[in-house]
């Protein structure tokens, strides 16, 4: 593996439409793992959460309100999206982080 | 195609990036438990085939060995294939259909499903007609929960294809 436990970037490839137009499918996205470990997420921040209906599968979405220990999530391309509106907020420890770089396609 | 996405791409082929899902799944609420117990029919039906084919002898001609082969394989394919089907038809119900209210009602659904998915690997690695037999009542047990979460009743009755095995319908009002 090229990552360690600790290291704190990771990459994603994005896939699916809920994000459009600021991520489409194929783009790759790297993740900093540690973007809240001093500060806390703020709305408007795109970040890569555990899917609250599939653990094992990752959601990338954009916070668009946070309360205490709570963040709820919407796609950019609202009209086709499953996100906080359908499953609710998203407890903090299921944030994986934050999206840094992205590469487009 | 910029540098470094190119660069992305080259290192997901030395090692894949996990997805991240935009998912939009619209939702569009369209869910079936039939294909995975289609599937799981396919899995059973290839196990009756191949314990049919005649296994060439020590007098077979090069060609009559071709032939098995080729027939064999055929069948392992198909296996393949549709246990695999069966596994991902079951993930899509457990991972997007059933919600937490669900299983408040059938607590045993995850042990149903966990049970299902490792009987659809063994029935997929082996010719084990039982395995496939039990990959068929694992996807009727979960259709079986599934159309109850409808509100629909159910029936078991013998399937219309060559495999004549037991299968869960609903009721349709």
């Amino acid at each position: 593996m090229i990552h360690s436990v600790t290291f704190p970037l990771r990459r994603f490839r994005v896939e699916d439409d809920s994000m459009r137009p600021t991520l489409a499918p194929g783009d790759y996205v790297v993740v900093n793992r540690w973007a809240y470990r001093l500060r806390r997420p703020a709305a408007g921040d795109v970040v890569v959460v555990r899917d609250p209906e599939a653990p094992e599968r990752f959601l990338v979405k954009r916070i668009f309100d946070v309360n205490r220990s709570r963040i709820e999530v919407v796609g950019d391309n609202e009209g086709r999206s499953r996100d906080s509106r359908t499953f609710g907020p998203i407890p903090l420890e299921e944030v994986i982080g934050k999206v840094w770089i992205r590469l487009r396609r | 195609m910029s540098l470094l996405y190119s660069l992305a791409r080259l290192l997901d082929r030395i090692s894949p990036a996990p997805i991240a899902y935009a998912h939009c799944d619209i939702p569009c609420g369209i869910y079936d438990p039939h294909h995975s117990q289609l599937a799981a029919h396919t899995v059973v039906r290839m196990n009756d085939l191949i314990n049919q084919l005649e296994k060439p002898g020590t007098s077979a001609t090069p060609e009559q060995r071709q032939e098995y082969t080729n027939k064999l394989a055929r069948y392992l394919a198909t296996k393949e294939q549709h246990a695999e089907m069966a596994k991902n038809e079951i993930r899509i119900l457990w991972g997007d259909y059933f919600k937490p209210e669900h299983l408040k009602t059938f607590p045993e659904l995850h042990d149903l499903v966990w049970k299902a998915l490792k009987t659809a690997s063994k029935a997929r690695q082996e010719i084990n007609l039982q395995a496939a037999e039990d990959l068929l009542k694992a996807t009727n047990d979960i259709a079986s929960i599934f159309w109850k979460t409808k509100g629909f009743e159910t029936i078991t009755a013998k399937a219309p294809y060559p495999t004549e095995r037991q299968t869960v319908y609903p009721k349709y009002k």
